[in-house]
């Protein structure tokens, strides 16, 4: 059985059959709530963003070994700091004016009797995550089962997960259906090959009336190939030879979304054998190249050097003075226009 | 029901033809007549009993969802059929010249999709989080629908809206220059909460969230904006998100670039890295003049637009008072102030802001004068309340080049003539 068969939930009133008396203190359980997106506790618990609080009373501070703790945590410790009712109390708040510069950005709870409620709750836990005289036991989900008749039976028990107990556990297979997604240092990469040559014939006969026999796109279809050294010109040619920077996002994209109107149609293999023929149309190798798991991240794309974190912020027109702004005779010239857009004529009849 | 509309209608085309009007322009011909300071004739709308008068119209059981007036023939959204190849993979515009206040209605919100408009009944949704989680979950949409609700206004504006502005003036309507904005009330859960079921793991740094269309969306978002303000909304302006907009979830990143806010919801996987997806390298990077790009720009900065006059609603009531208004936002927060400028920027006025200000949503302001019928150049400058300015044209490309294609949040200018017609122009 669970915890709390019967739990109130940020005032929300489950109704279920299987009716069991309320456990008192759902108060401090229902209030730490908005700690959880942060914090785990309890016999399972696992370090989230903060770290596990099991056994946190009455103890030194950084209970969690092997967490991470900011430095201003470091130091608050290293000066001795021990978590009672008191400094609990005034930790939570305001955390990041008791402990300035801490990593817990929680701004605070408001009113002293939650806070009591909150630290009761805290209490109950051992270092172990155990509740004296309180037994867990998991629940086994059946996700094909029907919502509605497995609520409704006798024997209905809430998942024991999370703050709500809303959802159901993500079968293996259900996450391998659907996590496709590759990064630059080759996570998510499937196992498999594939050679530029069998990436040629796929690609002439599901890419090529779109993206041209070369990767130079067909009419205002985009280009995949060609534009090297043309991002400094007036006119860029973006592609991936000329500014794309990781080879991983070609495979990503390719498996995930073409041939446009028939995404994921593609075997591993052929991702694999299209993505080298798309290297070999932007000369970065030979058509013998054999694209596979293995060498996959040996391929740097030649622009990777030249992307840049955002620095708008040290722009000189984001340094304007607002109370220096010129509201009367700002410019001195008449007003002269320099262009106009009738001349150009693109916009679109009513 | 049938019969007297037919006649309704041939009763009104010859009492039009009657008074004299011609059909096509009878709409705009008889305000015309009836903004005269002094009528010489009386006016037929006054003295004679118009159809509306007699006729019964539609009952209740007609319009189970009503749609705008028939004479609202303009509120459309439009699209630039020479911008992309494909309308599947393409964007229209929020008609913004028509609209007024700060709500900007369902049907009206510009879309930009990249596999067309997925149509997926709400049963056939799964919401899926895994990756740095303690216990990876789905929800189906009514597990969703059982969180906290919270309801938040904001702005979305795709990155790329005004893009096509940064060599010069080059379309001629805010429609199409700035129409790739929309603002609205949206009703969901904060996405802490949901991520909080599954539970982050310490390591957790990044958010991918994908969408269920054909484009399977994904874009790398930081935990600390997913833990802060962002929602799975179902819901806008009270009803149910529409298809087009992401239907039945939706992520919500205020403040941020639109292509961030993956519609038809379906699968957020928790890292440690960024992923580097094609969105968020290909496109959504800003190329400078050097050669190198910007990437991860994810704020969408200080902006504001005059909507009325504008080239699509010229001034046709000649000289005398004259209601300018427009929108500004900022990715930021609120906007604090916004400047009007009829000379080319010579000389500011500070135009009064409507007192509805949100944090992240749009913002209005009206400036009331009187136009003694000389040619303006319309201009306006907004403020946020971190002090962030909109800057001119030319200070932008003086920073970027011409060659960024996205966050072009500079200073419009609007030509209006003697005639009232206006043109979208840049001045020295
Ligand atoms: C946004 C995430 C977040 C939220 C929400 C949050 N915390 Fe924290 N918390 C942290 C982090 C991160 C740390 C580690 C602080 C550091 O290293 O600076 C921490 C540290 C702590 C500690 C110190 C633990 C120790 O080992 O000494 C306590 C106690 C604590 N939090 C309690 C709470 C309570 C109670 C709540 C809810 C009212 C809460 N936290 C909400 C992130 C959060
Ligand atoms: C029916 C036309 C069509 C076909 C066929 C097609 N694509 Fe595409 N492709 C597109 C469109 C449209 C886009 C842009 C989609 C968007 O805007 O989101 C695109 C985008 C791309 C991109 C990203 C381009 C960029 O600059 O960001 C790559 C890479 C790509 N396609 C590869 C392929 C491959 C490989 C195939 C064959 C397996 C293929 N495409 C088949 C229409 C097509």
């Amino acid at each position: 059985m669970l915890k709390y068969p019967k739990a109130r939930v940020l005032g929300v009133l489950l109704a279920i059959s299987a009716a069991t008396p309320v456990i008192a203190n759902d108060e401090g359980k229902a209030l730490f709530g908005q700690c959880r997106a942060c914090h785990a506790i309890g016999p399972d618990a696992k370090t989230q963003y903060g770290p596990v609080l099991n056994g946190v009373m009455n103890r030194a501070a950084m209970v969690e070994e092997g967490y991470s703790y900011s430095d201003a945590f470091k130091k608050a410790s290293e000066g001795g700091l021990t978590w009672d009712n008191d400094t609990m109390a005034a930790f939570l708040a305001a955390p990041m004016s008791y402990i300035s510069g801490t990593k817990m950005a929680y701004p605070g709870v408001k009113s002293d009797e939650d806070i009591q409620h909150i630290i009761n709750y805290l209490s109950l836990f051992d270092e172990h995550g155990n509740q004296a005289g309180l037994v867990a036991e998991t629940s086994q989900e059946r996700p094909d089962e029907d919502p509605k008749e497995r609520m409704l039976a006798a024997n209905f028990v809430l998942p024991d997960h999370g703050v709500f107990h809303l959802g159901r556990k993500a079968l293996n297979e259900e996450v391998a259906a659907w996590d496709i997604d590759v990064r630059p240092d080759g996570t998510g990469l499937p196992v498999g090959s594939g050679d530029a040559l069998t990436g040629m014939d796929l690609y002439d006969a599901q890419c090529a009336s779109c993206h041209g026999d070369f990767g130079e796109g067909t009419g205002r279809w985009p280009i995949l190939a060609g534009g090297h050294d043309t991002l400094t010109e007036e006119r860029p040619e973006k592609t991936i030879g000329s500014y794309w920077p990781y080879l991983s996002t070609v495979f990503d994209y390719v498996r995930r979304a073409m041939p446009f109107g028939n995404a994921r149609s593609l075997s591993d293999d052929d991702v694999y054998a299209i993505t080298a023929y798309l290297l070999y149309l932007n000369d970065e190798v030979d058509e013998e190249f054999e694209l596979t798991s293995e060498n996959f991240t040996s391929i740097a794309l030649p622009n990777e050097a030249n992307f840049i974190a955002d620095n708008r912020t040290d722009e000189p027109n984001r340094q304007i003075n607002v109370n220096e702004l010129c509201m009367t005779d700002c410019i001195a010239t008449p007003v002269e226009v320099t262009q106009r857009a009738l001349v150009l004529d693109v916009t679109p009849d009513e | 029901m049938k019969k007297p509309k037919d006649t309704i209608d041939s009763s009104r085309r010859r009492q039009l033809i009657k008074t004299g009007m011609a059909v096509t322009g009878g709409i705009s011909a008889s305000l015309v007549v009836a903004s005269k300071a002094n009528a010489a004739t009386p006016d037929p709308l006054i003295t004679e009993i118009q159809d509306w008068n007699r006729y019964l119209g539609d009952g209740v059981d007609a319009r189970p969802y009503g749609l705008p007036s028939k004479f609202e023939t303009d509120a459309v959204r439009r699209d630039v059929a020479w911008l992309t190849a494909d309308p599947k993979a393409s964007v229209n515009f929020t008609p913004l010249h028509k609209l007024d206040g700060i709500i900007t209605p369902n049907g009206l919100c510009f879309e930009r999709h990249h596999g067309g408009v997925a149509e997926i009944a709400p049963s056939s949704h799964r919401l899926m989080i895994n990756g740095l989680v303690n216990n990876p979950l789905v929800f189906t949409m009514e597990d969703l629908m059982r969180f906290p609700r919270e309801n938040h206004l904001y702005f979305l504006e795709c990155a790329a809206n005004t893009g096509m502005e940064w060599r010069g003036a080059q379309l001629n309507g805010c429609q199409f220059t700035h129409g790739m904005v929309h603002n609205v009330m949206y009703s969901g859960v904060k996405l802490k909460h949901v991520l909080a079921e599954a539970g982050l793991k310490g390591n957790a740094k990044w958010l991918l969230p994908e969408g269920a269309d054909a484009s399977h969306m994904t874009r790398s978002i930081p935990i600390e904006k997913g833990l802060d303000d962002c929602l799975i909304v179902t819901h806008m302006n009270g009803e149910a998100l529409r298809p087009e907009q992401g239907y039945p979830l939706r992520l919500v990143v205020p403040g941020w670039e639109g292509n961030m806010w993956v519609k038809w919801l379906r699968r957020i996987e928790v890292g440690d890295k960024p992923w580097h997806h094609r969105e968020e390298t290909s496109k959504y990077t800003d190329l400078l003049e050097d050669g190198t790009a910007r990437r991860f720009t994810w704020e969408m900065e200080v902006k504001s637009v005059i909507t009325n006059p504008s080239p699509q609603a010229p001034i046709n009531h000649g000289r005398g008072q004259t209601v300018l208004t427009g929108i500004a936002w900022s990715g930021y927060g609120r906007v604090k102030r916004v400047d009007v400028s009829i000379d080319g920027g010579r000389n500011w006025t500070t135009a009064r802001l409507d007192p509805h200000s949100f944090s992240k949503s749009l913002h209005r302001f009206y400036f009331d004068f009187d136009w003694d019928g000389r040619e303006l150049f319309l201009q306006s400058r907004a403020i946020d309340e971190f002090g962030h300015v909109q800057p001119t044209k030319n200070q932008l490309r003086a920073a970027r080049g011409v060659n960024s294609i996205y966050h072009n949040n500079s200073i419009q200018t609007w030509h209006v003539k003697n005639d009232g017609v206006v043109e979208n122009v840049e001045v020295s």
